[in-house]
Parts: structure tokens; sequence; C-alpha cells
């Protein structure tokens, strides 16, 4: 094994070392102790808006698939449409989902069906939705824009993998007067989403959705399990910093070359 | 035929594969097996394609016969996808069975319809990031805002080669803010990323997040 393999195993069992940790320590967490994030706040928000209006959200989860670097966002915002469901469940109207990707498109409609099946909303004569609205990136953007003009949509939620076109859903949501909460894990997306939606969210906040709108403990453990590795990774820059700094990576980089 | 498994079998296998297919980024000996799986899952990924279209389809029949104002943009969707089926289908038996040249028809579409709707739609899109830049201190006006509207403006004047705009010390801001608040900006974003990535892939491995089986 190499020696980035080693790191690799090293890094996922401490990792899942403290998430156990963590939300066994914690067997009451409370989402108070961890920072606001306005976004998560607009979500809660926005579900008991639509509670009240007899309005429904509507959630697009991206053009990326489960297999390749895309996969966390697809899966986070997987996350985040089974926790609006649950929260939404009294809704008149269930919230429908839009992807560019026949996975997620999957994915979704069976976290639409299993959840409203736990919370026991099948039955109402409900009808959730999550399809698959076009499978390169302007055909989706295109044909996610008639369900965001949707008269009966009170707001839009975009979590997943986007590129540049997300411009077209954050603006056609403005226009349309309705919040606009997003956030991706592609960084040129992220800035336009900083630009033009009313919520972003920034960086890693794409993957504390669980933790903000209440998906168990186990989300909230790993947002400290998380912090605790940022804190780490601070340090050790900091430290690299002051090691080249001060001159003793050259001293280190001489033993280690064997010429002292 | 209606195959459904269970939760606990449903989540095993799901879990079992993902567990393989990540050590096999760890340890040589099993890469063979994660390369397998991986190719099963391209392959799965080609027939849900196949649903999705399928679903598709549905959505917009459905939205068809419905009182909906969009009803249009559905006939006209449905009208583009049984055409571009129907030729398709046209091409692959001419390139298979007749040994004619391949693909020509699709090509044409893709070419002379695809392609120059994509490319409009792009030129479109420059226009809207555009239009936001600039109505970004309208929607927020604080001090993360009006910092990134300013560093926009500078790193575009500098970009730019037409006179006044040709000014050395602007091109060297640009390089510099592209070489040094930009590259660690980004790289700290994606740090972040990079831990959010991780837990979510060990939730799901856990078995705690299930965007299988509901």
């Amino acid at each position: 094994m190499s020696a980035t393999g080693f790191t690799g195993i090293v890094v996922i069992v401490l990792f899942l070392g403290l998430m156990i940790f963590f939300s066994i320590i914690n067997q009451e967490p409370k989402i108070k102790n961890i920072r606001s994030i306005p976004a998560y706040n607009k979500i809660n928000q926005e579900i008991n808006v639509a509670v009240e209006d007899g309005t429904q959200l509507h959630i697009s989860l991206g053009r990326g698939g489960i297999i390749g670097p895309e996969s966390a966002s697809a899966l986070a915002g997987l996350s985040i449409l089974k926790q609006v469901i649950e929260k939404s469940s009294v809704c008149d109207y269930p919230p429908v989902a839009s992807t560019g990707n026949a996975i997620i498109s999957i994915l979704a409609q069976d976290t639409i069906q299993g959840t409203s099946k736990a919370i026991s909303v099948a039955d109402k004569g409900r009808n959730p939705s999550g399809e698959l609205v076009g499978v390169t990136p302007f055909s989706y953007a295109a044909g996610t824009l008639t369900t965001i003009r949707d008269n009966n949509v009170s707001a839009n939620i975009y979590t997943g993998w986007f590129g540049s076109e997300i411009i077209w859903l954050t603006t056609a949501g403005e226009r349309q007067s309705t919040p606009t909460i997003a956030g991706t894990a592609q960084l040129p997306a992220q800035a336009v989403i900083y630009a033009s939606a009313s919520n972003p969210l920034i960086g890693e906040e794409l993957f504390a959705g669980g933790a903000y709108l209440g998906a168990g403990k186990i989300h909230l453990a790993s947002i400290s399990a998380q912090d605790i590795f940022r804190w780490i990774i601070t340090f050790i820059i900091l430290g690299s910093v002051l090691l080249k700094f001060l001159g003793i990576d050259t001293f280190i980089n001489n033993i280690l070359a064997g010429s002292m | 035929m209606n195959i459904k498994l269970n939760a606990p079998v449903s989540t095993a296998i799901a879990i079992g594969v993902g567990l393989i297919v990540l050590a096999g980024y760890f340890i040589p000996s099993i890469t063979n097996i994660r390369f397998a799986l991986l190719r099963t899952g391209l392959v799965l990924a080609a027939v849900a394609l196949l649903v999705g279209i399928i679903n598709l389809l549905t959505v917009h029949f459905k939205k068809m016969g419905a009182d909906n104002e969009n009803s249009g943009y559905s006939l006209i969707l449905v009208i583009a996808l049984l055409l571009t089926l129907v030729i398709g289908i046209i091409d692959m038996v001419q390139s298979y069975l007749l040994g004619q040249p391949n693909f020509q028809m699709t090509n044409w579409i893709f070419t002379y319809i695809q392609l120059p709707i994509e490319t409009s739609l792009l030129a479109v899109t420059a226009v809207s990031l555009t239009y936001a830049a600039a109505s970004i201190l309208r929607k927020r006006m604080d001090l993360f805002s009006i910092t990134f509207f300013f560093v926009i403006l500078l790193v575009l004047l500098g970009s730019f080669s037409i006179p006044p705009a040709t000014l050395p010390f602007l091109h060297v801001i640009r390089d510099w803010i592209v070489r040094v608040p930009a590259l660690g900006g980004a790289r700290g974003l994606l740090l972040g990323i990079a831990l959010g990535t991780i837990t979510t892939g060990i939730r799901i491995l856990m078995g705690t997040d299930r965007p299988y089986g509901g």
C-alpha cells in the first residue's frame, strides 16, 4: 500500500471514529449549538410558508450522478430533499423534485416515495414527483424553468452539482419573486450562486443540510468531526508556514536526504 | 414481474459494494474488483437513462393532458423526443444492417439543431452572468458583496486588451488577485468541500443516509 493510500485510510478511520464518538457523547444534541446558516433558516421558514399558504417547494438536484466527483453533492441534495419532505408532510402539495441525471432522478423518486410512506402521507392521494428534465446542462436548465414558473411554487432550493447554467435557474426564481436557496460543490458555479441567489450556501455548507434540518445526531456529529479536522488542517498549514519561514523545512529535507 | 428487495438486503448490498470500491482506492490488489463494480455501475446508469426518458415522457404526457399553460412546450418536447428516437433507430438500422455511413441523420440533428441552440444559450448565459454581477449590490449590500463586486470589476479591467484598461498596474493587480487571494480562497473552499464529501460518504457507508429504498 502506498503512503497516500495509507493516509487516506487513516483519515477515513479517524473521521468514522470521531463521528461515532460525537454521536455517543451527544445523546441529545441541539441544533442551536451550531452556527446559524441563513440559507437553512430560510428553508425552514419557507416550509412553514408552504404549509400555511398551500403552496409547494421545488428542489432541483442538479445534473451530477453517483459515479464521479459530483456524487457527494448529489447525495447531499437527496438528504436535504428527504428532510424537506418529512418537514412538509402536512403541506397540501408535496415538494416537487427535478434533476438532470437519470440515476439521481430514480433515487429522488425513491426518496420521495419511501419518505412519504414512512411518514404515512403516501395514501393521502398526494402525487409527489421527481422528474428528469434534461440530460445536458442547458436542456436541464430550460426544462427546470417551467417548474420554477409554476405559480404554486413558493420557493426554489437548488442543491447538487451545477455548472454556470445555474444562473438561469436562480435568475428565473428571482424574477418570480420566490426565494432562491442554492449550493453546489463546483467552484465556478458557487461564484455564480453567490452573485445571483438570494440565499447562497457557500463551500461545505451544502453538506451540512441534514444537521440543520433535523436529520439526526449523526449529522450533527459529522459537523463536529469536520470542525476537528478543520482545526487540524489549520494547524498543519500554519505550522508549515512557520517551518518555511524559519528555514526548518530545508533542515528537515536535508535530514531526509541524508546529506547532513 | 415485481422484484422488491427488503431494506436490510438493499442496504447490505449498497454498503458492501461501497466498501469494496472505497478499499479499491487504497489496496492495489483489489483494484480489478473496484473497476468491475464501477463498470457494472456504468451499465446500470445507461439503463437508468432509459428509465429516466420514460419518466420524462410520462411527466410531459400528463402535463399535455392537464390544464397547463406550459402544455405547448410539453407537446414540442414529446414530438422532438419521438422524432429523434425514430431517426436514431433508422440510422442504427442503416448503419448496422445495410452498411451505410454511420449515423448521418443523427449527426445532422446534433450539428445543425442541438449545437446552435446550446451555443446560443451559452451566449445568453454570458449576458445573465454580467447582469447578476451588476445587480449583486442591489440584492445584498454587505461587506462581502461589495468586495465581490469590486474584485470582479478589477479582474475584468485587468483582463481587457483595449485602452485605457491596458494599464500595466491593472494587469499586475489582476494577476495578484488570481494568484493569491482567489487561489487561496478556492483551496479553502475545496478543503471544506472535501471534508463535507468525506462525511457524506461515511454516512452513506454507515447506512445512516439511505437514498436507496427511502
